[in-house]
């Protein structure tokens, strides 16, 4: 059980920098969906347990959610969004891939080191699959910093998102309720205000380039 | 006694089955595009036909562009030898330790079979051959840090660089790539192949298209027998990296049966074919599915397969759960 977990924060860890080294607006979206597919099998997995071990279906409940939310109708409103805006492909970074790749491998690094320190999450070893999933939402951030358009943040925020999520997933064996519902329905209004804005961005601006929005239009 | 059966048993098995693995994945990437393809057996068939035709070579030449063909040829079945295609074809035991055959030499042979294609390649003149090498150059520099660091993480779990000890020590642990270490280093693994034995992503096989040639760009010069040694050194090459994979990464060959053992051995041949076929048919589906990616951003599938190692070697070590 401890195994197939271990082995669905690994992969999990691997959409991430997945991502990290894609370029096309297509691969970025299909790569958040498989991320999520894994989670809600992490989901599923948890809440299986705690419908064994404590009779709760909150876990197996908000498994559900997931697949509704992040595998089906959040891909579906992107693809929408994005179906008339232009750029398909992203061709300037910051940095380039590879860059950005062992970039990301360091933070993993990184978070090893933070979280190894905290002795309550640690029961004699380093708990592997809390590293993996706070590293996810440090390499979400870095996702979103180092894309250049408006994708790249709303990608990026959403990718932060499933790593929070798995990080408390992981590391409490499962929220509140209320408090997993509620973060939910902000990230949808989130995603439909996003995707509203970049329509708009890109009708005034011709692009959804951020480096433009420093310039003013009357 | 014991080796010199194996050495037959391997000999023989390394240089009938070499060939077919190219048949096999063009033939699994006929189908898919619904085309009837090549037949399996063809690049026998084109291996016969060169051989009984003679060499040219360019007088410009020196010695380096007539004896590469049988050094990379030499290389490839040397090292060939170290990689059994089965573990159950060594009797157990002490015979274990008497077999020598450490993966770096392995990758190390492999090279030099490489350093002598490229020199070659530069040897007659020619332009195509100049930047066949110096592409080819770029792509095994790129991708030798993640062989590295595969090759000792594998150490580190089986306590061992040897390759049979490798084999043998993830075939009694029972240890295939599902698993949040193995899956890592398989991937990377599979990058690695895909790229020594260059691939679609990273080059085409199948193409003398001059702007992304690489390999073909490099033996462009050779011809009859010369030709015929070095498209079957480059097949042995490809078998002997894919079999590292399979019998690594998925050791079901160690038969519960203490039967006599001839059959054990047929046995896991025949389980070491399956394997091979599964290999294969990844393979083949990652060249339908993708497209060569532009010279230029093979750093990025390069760097993939050094993080993916590299997180498998953290995974193991730091962390210290496989």
């Amino acid at each position: 059980m401890e195994h197939y977990l271990d082995l669905l924060s690994v992969l999990m860890l691997l959409t991430a920098i997945m991502l990290v080294s894609h370029k096309r607006i297509r691969s970025y979206i299909r790569t958040f969906r498989l991320q999520a597919v894994l989670i809600a099998i992490i989901a599923g997995f948890m809440g299986m347990q705690s419908l064994v071990n404590e009779g709760s279906f909150d876990i197996l409940v908000i498994c559900a959610i997931i697949v509704a939310l992040k595998v089906v109708i959040i891909p579906m409103l992107l693809h929408k969004t994005f179906a008339n805006v232009e750029d398909v492909v992203e061709k300037d970074f910051y940095l380039n891939i590879p860059i950005l790749i062992l970039m990301s491998c360091v933070l993993v690094v990184f978070s090893y080191f933070t979280l190894s320190g905290i002795s309550a999450l640690n029961e004699g070893h380093v708990n592997l699959q809390v590293v993996n999933a706070f590293s996810v939402i440090l390499i979400g951030f870095f996702f979103m910093i180092s894309r250049k358009k408006a994708i790249g943040q709303i990608i990026g925020y959403l990718v932060m998102e499933n790593g929070i999520f798995v990080t408390a997933i992981f590391s409490t064996h499962g929220m509140p309720f209320i408090v997993d519902i509620g973060i939910f329905i902000d990230m949808i209004t989130a995603v439909l205000i996003m995707g509203v804005m970049v329509v708009q961005i890109n009708d005034k601006f011709d692009s959804i380039n951020i480096n433009n929005l420093r310039n003013l239009r009357g | 006694m014991a080796t010199v059966t194996y050495l037959i048993l391997q000999i023989v098995m390394v240089l009938l089955f070499a060939p077919l693995v190219n048949g096999v994945i063009g033939k699994i990437k006929a189908l898919t595009q619904k085309r009837t393809g090549a037949p399996v057996l063809q690049l026998y068939y084109d291996l016969y036909k060169l051989m009984r035709k003679t060499a040219v070579v360019s007088d410009v030449s020196s010695w380096i562009f007539r004896v590469t063909p049988y050094i990379v040829f030499a290389t490839a079945l040397t090292a060939s030898l170290m990689v059994p295609v089965s573990v159950e074809i060594l009797p157990a035991g002490n015979m274990l330790s008497a077999l020598p055959g450490d993966m770096i030499l392995l990758f190390y042979l492999l090279a030099l079979g490489r350093f002598f294609i490229c020199l070659a390649a530069l040897d007659t003149g020619s332009t195509f051959g100049g930047m066949g090498s110096s592409r080819e150059v770029m792509i095994s520099s790129l991708i030798e840090p993640s062989v590295i660091v595969v090759i000792f993480t594998l150490g580190l779990i089986s306590k061992s660089t040897s390759v049979f000890s490798i084999m043998a020590s993830m075939a009694h642990s029972g240890t295939s790539f599902v698993g949040p270490v193995t899956i890592l280093l398989f991937l990377a693994m599979l990058i690695i192949v895909i790229a020594e034995t260059s691939r679609i992503p990273f080059d085409d096989p199948s193409t003398h298209l001059e702007l992304t040639m690489v390999h073909e760009a490099m033996i462009l010069e050779y011809s009859g027998r010369h030709l015929a040694l070095m498209e079957y050194g480059a097949a042995i090459k490809q078998l002997l990296l894919m079999t590292l994979m399979v019998n690594i990464f998925l050791p079901f060959d160690l038969l519960p049966t203490t039967g006599s053992g001839a059959i054990v051995v047929a046995l896991s041949l025949l389980i070491y074919l399956a394997k091979m076929l599964f290999l294969a048919l990844i393979i083949a589906l990652i060249e339908v599915n993708t497209v060569k990616v532009r010279f230029f951003s093979i750093p990025n599938l390069a760097a993939l397969s050094f993080i993916l190692a590299f997180l498998g070697f953290m995974q193991y070590f730091v962390l210290g759960r496989s």
